[in-house]
C-alpha cells in the first residue's frame, strides 16, 4: 500500500488537460524537427562552399536542442522533478537500458556526442569501417552515407566509441584527391614528374590555394607515381581524379612511356595486401 | 603686395587643374595599389539580396523603378557614336608610358586589366607610339601540340611588346610549354626589354601554373562615382551631354556638360554613378559598356512637334543579365574556362574542358542566350553587363579568380 502511495507521489496526476498539453508538446517537437531539418537541409544544398557546411552542421545541432527544450517543458508535467523522484525515475530507466536496449540507447547517446564533438556532419566525406561515401543525413541513432555507388549506408552512432573515423574534408570544402600511375620501370621520371604535376595544373576542377604534389614512389614492378591535389569542390572529387587519370595517360602514352604489366602472382600478392 | 594678388589669381586655376588630375581615370598605378571603389562590397551584398527577393517575389516586384523602361527606347547607333564613343586608351598608353620610366631595368613590365579592360589596345598603341614590335602569337594547333617554333621566331630585339598574353597560352597539358619558355626568355632579358598586355584572370592563372614572381604589374587604378561623373560627362563628341537621370531614382545622375560648377555642386548626383562604379569594380571599360547600353531616350518624343529639351536616362546598372544561383558544374566551368583564357574559340573549348565538345558547345549556346556570353572577333566571352555576377558567383565557389 505504501509502495503505491509512493509510485502515486512520483508521478503527477495525469488529467485530461495533462494528456492534451504532452500531446501538443510531442506533435510540436516532431514538426519542429521536420521542418528545421528539411529547410536546413534545403538550404545547405543550394549552397556553396564553406557556408554549406555551416549550416549543415546546425542540422543534428538544431533537432538536440529541439528535444532538450521539448523535455524539459514535458517532464516536469509528467513527474515531480524533485531530487528523489530524478534518482528513483533514472535508475529505473538505467536498469532497462542496461539489460534490454544497450545498444540503441548507446547510438543514441553517441548521436548526442556526435551532435556536439561533429566527427562528421552532413556534406563530409567519410569512412567509417570500410564504407566510403558522403554524409547525407545525421540522425538520432544514425548516420546515412552515400556511397559513390548510389547505396545509403545506415551507420550506427555507437561505431564512434570504438571505430576510426577518417574524415576527408572534415567540415570545410578542402579534400585531397589521389591519381595513381604505375609506370614501367625504364623511363625518365624527372620528365614525368613534370608533366603529371601540368595535367593537375591544367585540369579545371583545380583548387589553385591548396598544393599539388606528384609522390614517386619505386616498387619491385615499376614505380607508382600519385598527383596529389584537391578539386575546388570536394564532390567533384571523382570527376577530378578521372580527368587527372584519363589526361596523365594520355600524355605518358602518347610519350611511349609504357605501365607496370605485373605478373599475376604479384598482382595477388598485391591485391591480398591492398585488402588487409 | 604683387606676390599676394598674383597668389589669390592663380589658385582658383591651381585648384581646378589638380582637381581635374584629380578626376582623371587615367591613373596606371602598381597592382598592389590597386583599390576597388567604396561601396564595392556593399554593391556585392546587394546584388546577392536582389537574387534572394527576385527568387522570393518574383522579378519584377523587386525591380521598383521610377521610371518604367517601356516609357523609354535604346539610343539610335548615330546618337550613341556621338554621347558614348568608344574609350580611346591613348591616355592610358601616355599615363603607362609615364609610369615605365620607374622600371627601366626591369626586363619585363607587365600590364593587367580585367576582361574588356583594354589592355591589349594600351599596349599596342604604346608600342605603335614608341616604334616597338609586337612579337608573333602562336596558332591555335602550335598551342595544342605543344610546339615551340612560335617562341623560337621570338628572337632577340632591343624592345618588345606582346598586348595579348591570353592569346599566348592554353590550359592543356601541351599548351602551357610555349609560354613557360616565352616567359623564361623574357624574364631572363634575352628577349630584351618588352611589355606584356594581360588579361587579369590569365595573369592569375599563370600566376600559379608559371610563376611570375618578381615581375612590375601595372595597371589602371579603380575609378570612383565622380571620375566615372567627369569621364561620361567629357565623351559625347562635342563635350555637351545632356542630361542624364536614374530609372531607379528618377534623380538627375549627370549633369549637362563637362560644367565643372554645376556637376560637382552636389555630391548626390554622384552617389548613382558610385552604385555603378562599385558594381563595375571600378573597371572602366566595363562601366562604358553599362553606360552605352543602358542609356535611353524618352520612347514619346517622336510624336511631339515642339523640341522639348534633349534627356536621357540610365537604367538600373543591377538589373543586366544574370546567372542563376542554381547553375550548374558545367556552365560554371565553361565561363570559368573562357575568362582564365580572355574568351576562346568554339574549337577550343573542348580542348580545355573536361567534357566532351558536343557538351561543351551546347551548354556555350545555352548561356549565349541568356545573355551571360557574347562574341566578339570569333571568340566567346563573359558579356560586360554579366561580368559582375559571373565573378561574384565563380568567388563564393571558391574558383580561381582575378586580384582586380
Amino acid at each position: 500500500m505504501d509502495d503505491q502511495e509512493q509510485y502515486a507521489r512520483l508521478f503527477n496526476d495525469i488529467d485530461s488537460q495533462a494528456l492534451v498539453a504532452l500531446g501538443v508538446i510531442l506533435v510540436s517537437t516532431v514538426l519542429l524537427i521536420i521542418v528545421s531539418q528539411r529547410g536546413l537541409n534545403w538550404l545547405a544544398n543550394r549552397l556553396h562552399g564553406q557556408l554549406r557546411f555551416r549550416v549543415f552542421a546546425l542540422v543534428p545541432l538544431t533537432r538536440l536542442l529541439i528535444l532538450v527544450v521539448a523535455l524539459a517543458i514535458a517532464i516536469p508535467i509528467v513527474i515531480e522533478p524533485s531530487l528523489r523522484n530524478m534518482v528513483t525515475l533514472l535508475g529505473a530507466l538505467g536498469l532497462a537500458i542496461g539489460f534490454a536496449l544497450k545498444d540503441y540507447v548507446s547510438s543514441l547517446i553517441a548521436g548526442v556526442v556526435s551532435a556536439v564533438e561533429l566527427p562528421y556532419r552532413p556534406g563530409d566525406w567519410v569512412n567509417i569501417e570500410g564504407t566510403y561515401g558522403e554524409v547525407k543525413h545525421v540522425g538520432m541513432r544514425t548516420v546515412e552515407i552515400q556511397t559513390p555507388d548510389d547505396d545509403l549506408v545506415s551507420v550506427p552512432h555507437l561505431k564512434l566509441w570504438d571505430s576510426a573515423i577518417y574524415n576527408a574534408n572534415n567540415g570545410g570544402i578542402s579534400l585531397q584527391c589521389v591519381a595513381s600511375f604505375y609506370l614501367h620501370p625504364e623511363h625518365e621520371a624527372g620528365w614525368v614528374r613534370k608533366v603529371l604535376r601540368d595535367v593537375a595544373l591544367t585540369s579545371a576542377y583545380l583548387k589553385f590555394d591548396k598544393p599539388i604534389i606528384v609522390v614517386a614512389e619505386e616498387k619491385p614492378w615499376g614505380t607508382h607515381y600519385r598527383i596529389r591535389a584537391y578539386p575546388v569542390d570536394p564532390r567533384q572529387q571523382f570527376l577530378f581524379t578521372t580527368d587527372l587519370t584519363v589526361r596523365g595517360k594520355q600524355m605518358l602514352n602518347a610519350a611511349g612511356v609504357t605501365p607496370a604489366l605485373l605478373p599475376p602472382s604479384t598482382a595477388l600478392d598485391l591485391q591480398s595486401s591492398t585488402s588487409q | 603686395m604683387l606676390p599676394l594678388i598674383t597668389f589669390i589669381i592663380l589658385r582658383p586655376a591651381m585648384s581646378k587643374r589638380s582637381t581635374k588630375a584629380a578626376l582623371s581615370p587615367w591613373e596606371v598605378v602598381a597592382l598592389e595599389s590597386f583599390q576597388t571603389p567604396e561601396q564595392t562590397q556593399i554593391s556585392q551584398w546587394r546584388r546577392s539580396w536582389r537574387v534572394v527577393t527576385a527568387w522570393m517575389v518574383g522579378k519584377e516586384s523587386s525591380e521598383r523603378q521610377a521610371k518604367q523602361e517601356s516609357e523609354l527606347r535604346a539610343l539610335p547607333e548615330v546618337k550613341l557614336a556621338h554621347w558614348a564613343p568608344a574609350i580611346d586608351w591613348l591616355p592610358t598608353a601616355n599615363a603607362l608610358n609615364n609610369v615605365m620610366k620607374e622600371y627601366r631595368d626591369a626586363p619585363v613590365v607587365l600590364f593587367i586589366s580585367p576582361p574588356h579592360g583594354g589592355h591589349a589596345s594600351v599596349v599596342s598603341l604604346w608600342a605603335q607610339q614608341q616604334g616597338v614590335n609586337c612579337l608573333p602569337m602562336p596558332t591555335f594547333a602550335e598551342l595544342t601540340d605543344g610546339s615551340l617554333e612560335w617562341v623560337e621566331r621570338c628572337g632577340h630585339q632591343r624592345y618588345w611588346a606582346i598586348p595579348s598574353l591570353e592569346r599566348h597560352f592554353l590550359r592543356h597539358t601541351q599548351g602551357l610549354q610555349g609560354v613557360r619558355e616565352l616567359l623564361e626568355r623574357a624574364l631572363s632579358g634575352r628577349l630584351g626589354q618588352g611589355v606584356i598586355g594581360c588579361d587579369s584572370w590569365t595573369y592569375a592563372y599563370l600566376q600559379h601554373a608559371v610563376g611570375l614572381e618578381g615581375v612590375p604589374v601595372l595597371t589602371l587604378q579603380g575609378l570612383e562615382g565622380k571620375q566615372l561623373a567627369h569621364y561620361f560627362a567629357d565623351l559625347a563628341r562635342d563635350g555637351k551631354c545632356p542630361p542624364v537621370y536614374s530609372t531607379r531614382t528618377g534623380k538627375l545622375i549627370l549633369a549637362n556638360g563637362s560644367d565643372e560648377s554645376t556637376s560637382g555642386k552636389n555630391d548626390d548626383v554622384h552617389k548613382e554613378l558610385q552604385r555603378l562604379a562599385a558594381h563595375c569594380r571600378g573597371h572602366l571599360g566595363i562601366a562604358w559598356h553599362y553606360w552605352r547600353e543602358r542609356l535611353r531616350e524618352p520612347a514619346e518624343r517622336c510624336n511631339t512637334d515642339e523640341q522639348p529639351q534633349e534627356e536621357l536616362w540610365l537604367l538600373d546598372a543591377l538589373a543586366e543579365a544574370e546567372l542563376p544561383a542554381d547553375t550548374g558544374d558545367v556552365a560554371t566551368l565553361l565561363l570559368h574556362a573562357l575568362l582564365i583564357h580572355g574568351g576562346l574559340e568554339d574549337q577550343a573549348l573542348g580542348h580545355v574542358l573536361p567534357f566532351s565538345h558536343h557538351e561543351a558547345l551546347s551548354a556555350r549556346l545555352a548561356l549565349a542566350r541568356q545573355g551571360i556570353l557574347d562574341c566578339h572577333q570569333g571568340r566567346w566571352q563573359v558579356s560586360p553587363l554579366s561580368y559582375a555576377s559571373v565573378r561574384q558567383l565563380l568567388e563564393s565557389r571558391h574558383y580561381l579568380v582575378d586580384s582586380l
